[in-house]
């Protein structure tokens, strides 16, 4: 009688294994890879969830990446770094940048159907600048530059406080609709793409807007699926789940099939450095500090942790800033132990000290950058210990409250102005993090800001660039290659010099 | 009755006592959900805004009561996060980890009882070496590596599932537990694995007791006195082992969630926690805990039916 019981759920139990391996196909060779409904579609791997889909209030990198798809701003950055009017047809500054003149395009609609009209531009404009209500702080820092706006038939008129050069890169921020209060859930926008749905933890779906103003996305439908584990990126391409993959690693790529999928490069457009908090010891010191960039080997981290892939910095910049960049700076301190050693006996520490190095645990690059990082000031005999903490106490202690002595991270800029890259290390700034207090640079800046001509301008945020790197604020290490698995037959690929993963182009070849 | 009122106050005391905790931890921890939402944007301005606005302003005993009364009124919050209410974010999250969990129990206790009893017919064979090997390799081996090795061989190489394309529960029903069906399987290989030495070992003890021996001489077989009286007397221990299996299987799914791409409570209690998610991580950590309390009780309520001496108060 047991028996029989037993034999009975052992039959089961096989049975549940063939009806599952049945289940798919009804006995017919298993398809090569998971068969497409049409053409006209992209799975898109991506390794975290978005945070708000209110683009004026989403933060991290990775939800601007995806929306950039739905959103518009006045204006838009093309893939080579410039703007181009977007929202408005046409754009003209005045006063050597006090005022700005913007005409709206006509017939531009919004997903939902309605027209963009001037209430909506005038009040997308004040909702970042704080200005909808009183009192309000601006969710943009930098739009506290505007003294007034003034909305008059299709013409829209920004008066700033003092001229501003870079106002117009501000200026991409989202257009919503006015009388629409579901943007947190439901966004929308005038971008090539809608919004269709999102479940969380799980994909975020695009479809394509019919009625956009410019040229028309190739594909129907774009569904970005959110899986955070590295080796299940992979195992998604490899099983057809996936078509695209950006941000990955080499150890990742060398995974897949050449047959299947081809890599392009291009840069992830941030500086990833040893970020050093400037006001305590020993980093108060700028001999400790240029120690640490002679100690610092980045080609051997970029060799050892990267396989070769990245871009070396030695400053906050990076290439894709064009004009902006100075690769002058990049051999500023050449790799020489002799001369860290003898850098850090005149200031005092002769058998060299011990520091911490606090990493973002979930950022696998910064943490294996810091591992590297450890071995190589064992020679110049400075002892370093990682302490890996999660994303929300970085942001909290590291970032928030300067409660470190250096860190790992990389920063990034979300519009093209060197302004958003080097306003941090003036001392005044609220995310001045590293507490870089120097009043040469401080100087510098509030020079920069004022300048009303292009040429001084860069002219100045190359010498704030260059202040940088001479005083050591921190240890720059590089611009991470973005390495991104592409499956064969999807063209259409391109790079933007910011953080952003246009879908438009996308098209499939056959 | 006087039994059933006295497991649901202590159900609702654990429930309680476990919120309590929660928010405790997440006060003392650093980093709150304001921060979390601001992220490299905030500014002490904004961030005094938002936390007003949020209502992280007032004093935490006060936060810790308001939030308890709207749960006990039904009102779970909503999620800083996803700015939609938390029941309606948790409950598919909530179906799929059920299936999963129950799947994988299911799996567990068809495969290590008759394993077990299987495996005690071999005790001082030379294959009994090579099981117990096998054994302890399974209970050692950790579920992402073997998640690892199935997606990619049942996954990629067989195509029995499509690995990172997990199917609506609701819509594909049947290829969304096939899916379930291989995490199900690595999620319990440890655990019944466990099953498997802990019920064998109870049989063997069972079986040198003396009325297995007085039962022999009176002319019985080994075989009919297993499966008549020591499998009975052993099962209580399973029960109440596998009560046990039934609570942690949902501790175990956040990593086995995580390699096979589902989209289950597991990760999303993770990402909650990290985004400093308070209505979420809460109310999952009640349902945690329901869940544990729930599996004790049933494996109680179970071996007293078994075992008539394990009843209180009632007729012996």
């Amino acid at each position: 009688m047991k028996k029989k019981i037993l034999a009975v759920i052992l039959v089961l139990g096989m049975l549940m294994a063939l009806l599952a391996a049945c289940g798919r196909k009804g006995g017919e060779t298993p398809p090569a890879v998971k068969e497409r409904t049409t053409a006209n579609e992209i799975t898109i791997g991506i390794a975290q969830d978005l945070d708000s889909l209110d683009p004026h209030l989403a933060v991290a990198a990775g939800t601007k990446e995806v929306m950039f798809n739905v959103f518009e701003g006045l204006v838009k950055p093309t893939s080579d770094g410039n703007l181009v009017p977007a929202v408005a047809s046409n754009v003209s500054v005045e006063d050597g940048g006090l005022t700005y003149v913007f005409t709206l395009r006509q017939g531009v609609k919004f997903h939902n159907g309605k027209t963009v009209e001037m209430q909506d531009v005038l009040y997308s404009v004040r909702r970042c600048a704080g200005l909808l209500e009183d009192g309000a702080e601006p969710l943009v820092p930098a739009l506290a530059v505007i003294a007034d706006i003034q909305g008059e038939g299709d013409t829209l008129t920004i008066t700033l406080s003092e001229p501003n050069l870079e106002f117009l890169a501000y200026m991409t921020l989202a257009i919503l609709p006015a009388d629409y209060d579901q943007q947190a859930t439901a966004p929308v926008g005038t971008g090539p793409f809608k919004f269709v749905s999102r479940a969380a933890q799980d994909n975020v779906v695009l479809e394509r807007f019919d009625d956009y103003w410019g040229t028309p996305a190739k594909l129907q439908k774009v569904t970005f699926k959110i899986i955070e584990d590295e080796s299940g990126l992979v195992r998604g391409l490899q099983s057809g789940a996936l078509d695209l993959v950006s941000h990955m690693t080499y150890t990742q790529i060398s995974q897949l099939d050449k047959n299947d999928f081809h890599v392009e490069e291009g840069s992830m457009n941030l500086v990833q450095a040893l970020y050093l908090n400037n006001s305590v010891k020993p980093f108060d010191d700028v001999r400790v500090r240029q120690a640490l960039c002679y100690a610092i080997d980045k080609q051997g981290i970029i060799d050892m942790a990267f396989d070769g892939y990245g871009i070396p910095l030695g400053t906050s910049m990076f290439p894709s800033f064009g004009k902006y960049y100075d690769d002058s700076l990049t051999d500023y301190y050449p790799h020489d132990v002799a001369k860290a050693k003898e850098l850090l006996a005149q200031a005092g520490y002769p058998n060299g000290f011990e520091m911490t190095i606090t990493v973002p645990s979930n950022y696998q690059p910064h943490v294996d950058t810091a591992q590297v990082i450890v071995e190589q000031l064992k020679e110049t005999g400075i002892t370093a210990t990682i302490i890996p903490v999660e994303w929300d106490t970085w942001l909290s202690d590291v970032y928030g409250k300067s409660e470190f002595q250096s860190t790992i991270t990389g920063l990034t800029s979300d519009n093209m102005t060197a302004r958003k890259l080097l306003e941090r290390f003036n001392t005044q700034a609220g995310n001045n993090f590293t507490k870089y207090n120097n009043p040469k640079y401080d100087e510098l800046f509030a020079q920069a800001v004022a300048a009303t001509d292009d040429a001084a301008q860069t002219a100045i945020y190359r010498q704030m660039e260059r202040h940088l790197t001479e005083n050591a604020a921190n240890v720059y290490i590089q611009d991470m290659a973005d390495l991104v698995a592409v499956r064969n037959g999807v063209k259409g690929l391109t790079f933007y010099p910011l953080y952003v993963l246009d879908v438009s182009t996308l098209y499939w070849d056959k | 009755m006087k039994y059933a009122l006295k497991r649901i106050l202590m159900l609702v005391l654990t429930m309680v006592i476990v919120s309590f905790l929660t928010f405790l931890a997440f006060e003392l921890i650093s980093g709150d959900p304001a921060e979390a939402k601001l992220g490299t944007e905030a500014t002490p301005e904004r961030l005094a805004a938002l936390r007003h606005e949020m209502g992280l302003d007032r004093p935490f005993p006060v936060r810790y009561v308001s939030w308890l009364a709207g749960f006990v009124s039904g009102d779970l919050g909503t999620s800083y996060n996803y700015d939609m209410p938390v029941w309606e974010l948790i409950a598919p999250k909530l179906e799929v980890t059920l299936c999963l969990c129950l799947l994988s129990f299911v799996l567990i206790t068809a495969v290590s009882i008759p394993l077990a009893i299987w495996s005690y017919r071999w005790t001082g064979t030379a294959f009994d070496a090579v099981r117990t090997a096998f054994n302890q390799l399974c209970m050692a081996v950790p579920p992402f590596f073997t998640g690892i090795l199935m997606s990619y061989f049942f996954g990629i190489v067989m195509r029995l599932f499509i690995p990172g394309d997990f199917p609506d529960l609701r819509t594909d029903f049947g290829e969304a537990v096939t899916h379930l069906f291989f995490a199900a399987i690595c999620l319990g290989i440890p655990r019944a694995a466990m099953t498997v030495r802990m019920m064998r070992s109870t049989v063997i003890g069972e079986m040198q007791k003396a009325y297995v021996r007085t039962a022999i001489s009176r002319g019985n077989d080994r075989r009919g006195v297993l499966t008549r009286h020591v499998l009975k007397n052993s099962l209580t221990s399973a029960v109440t082992f596998l009560g046990q299996t039934m609570a942690e299987l949902i501790g175990g799914s956040v990593v086995v969630e995580q390699v096979f791409g589902i989209p289950g409570l597991g990760r999303l209690l993770v990402y909650s926690i990290s985004n400093r998610d308070y209505p979420v991580v809460e109310t999952l950590v009640v349902i945690l805990a329901f869940w544990v309390v729930l599996a004790g009780t049933l494996a109680d309520l179970i071996n007293q039916r078994i075992d008539p001496r394990l009843r209180l108060g009632g007729a012996v």
